[in-house]
């Protein structure tokens, strides 16, 4: 104890504490800093994050596409709730001033509150999806709006929140989330569950090929109402997701050791888990 | 023809003790639109629960193998009605609407067949 007090220059310097109340200003909490810092200054442009694109108009969410979702386009022609022409018609008419979306209702094709819904469907879908966590931070370019036009913009503060709400729903439906990228194939469960309409039309589809968008896009579907169908059936042991490759000979390297640089396979699970942890903390 | 906000506007407004309204789809859990409602009464709160309602009861008449199709589900609490709508989203998702009413001031006859004819209008 003496020591300690007599030898104070041999003291560890004190450590760096972050303020939390002024680092809580300064970043807004939310699932990306950058996302609630657009609404914060009211930002029209387009978000580009490593999973999918956020239209932005006035701060709010005008629209959302990601490659793991089906387009609108699929969600409105798969059911016979619009004909693939007229969406077309529509988009090439599409301009500054009119929207694709004004064009549809004002031609009588769709009413009003089925594209409200389609659109709303698809947007959170692909938001869902864009907001996931990513290796690579988001890019923003600011100015140009959509060809689609408004049709209900969404708040970021509602976008997170559902965002955060639809995690946390699959998590409690099925903790593992390898089935939500991977093919999918049928497994013979000792007592096979009831099955719904819905999750049969999934089985249906599963061939060891298809993944979850694959299966979504073919049925029409949003791709996160599709994975609360194949989490189910993954609990029940009815669907089982394939390994993404089929491991390479491990003999030659199993006993030689990493060359020194040479990092992890990027598919390592860990990798994905130690990601999401990162994005979690920086969001605090 | 209407879209999501006027036709929740109507059912609040027209239905006699209504004080909340939510249009809900039921795969995502998901309020749509939401109307009414209060501080203590998160909306958004009951549809994402009431989906686990609607789920459990389709999910027992499967077990039992009933063809039928759920129209309506009442839930009549001391001084509340709660009552949910199923109707098929052309989006390829199920929907319903979930309607709060003061049991004091309803008239249950009267607001099942309201909101029969508000899902109409609706055109989902």
């Amino acid at each position: 104890m003496t020591a300690l007090h007599a030898t104070p220059a041999g003291l560890p310097p004190r450590l760096p504490v972050r303020d939390r109340s002024t680092a809580a200003e300064r970043v807004p909490r939310g699932l990306s800093p950058m996302l609630s810092r657009l609404a914060a200054e009211r930002a029209t442009g387009v978000l580009l994050r490593e999973r999918g694109t956020l239209y932005l108009a006035d701060g709010q969410i005008v629209h959302a596409e990601s490659p793991a979702a089906p387009g609108l386009d699929v969600l409105l022609t798969a059911h016979g709730t619009l004909s693939a022409d007229a969406w077309m018609d529509a988009v090439n008419q599409a301009d500054e001033r009119h929207g694709a979306a004004r064009l549809l209702l004002d031609s009588g094709r769709i009413a009003p509150g089925t594209l409200e819904l389609c659109h709303l469907g698809a947007l959170y879908d692909a938001a869902y999806f864009a907001l996931a966590p990513s290796s690579t931070p988001g890019r923003f370019r600011y100015g140009t709006g959509h060809w689609l036009g408004p049709v209900r913009p969404v708040p970021v503060t509602s976008l997170e929140r559902e965002t955060l709400r639809r995690r946390v729903l699959l998590d409690r439906i099925w903790p593992d989330h390898a089935a939500d990228s991977a093919p999918l194939a049928r497994a013979d469960p000792p007592r096979p569950p009831t099955l719904t309409g819905r999750q049969q039309a999934v089985l249906a589809l599963l061939d060891g090929v298809r993944t979850a968008p694959d299966i979504a896009r073919a049925l029409g579907r949003p791709t996160f109402h599709t994975l609360v169908d194949i989490r189910r059936l993954a609990a029940a042991g009815v669907l089982s997701p394939r390994p993404q490759e089929p491991a390479p000979p491990p003999l030659p390297t199993r006993s030689a050791p990493r060359p020194p640089g040479e990092r992890p396979a990027p598919n390592d699970p860990d990798v994905a888990l130690l990601k999401r942890v990162r994005d979690a903390l920086e969001a605090l | 023809m209407a879209n999501t906000e006027t036709s929740l506007k109507e059912a609040l407004t027209s239905i006699e003790g209504a004080t909340g309204v939510a249009l809900v789809d039921y795969t995502s859990g998901m309020a749509l639109g939401t109307m009414g409602g209060s501080k203590t009464f998160d909306l958004s709160v009951a549809a994402a629960g009431n989906t686990d309602v609607v789920r459990a009861k389709m999910r027992t008449m499967e077990h039992l193998g009933l063809k039928g199709e759920i129209e309506d589900i009442l839930i009549s609490l001391s001084d509340q009605y709660h009552l949910i709508r199923l109707l098929s989203g052309r989006g390829g998702n199920g929907l319903f609407l979930y309607l709060v009413l003061d049991a004091k001031r309803s008239n249950l006859a009267m607001a099942r067949h309201q909101l029969k004819k508000i899902e109409q209008d609706l055109e989902v």
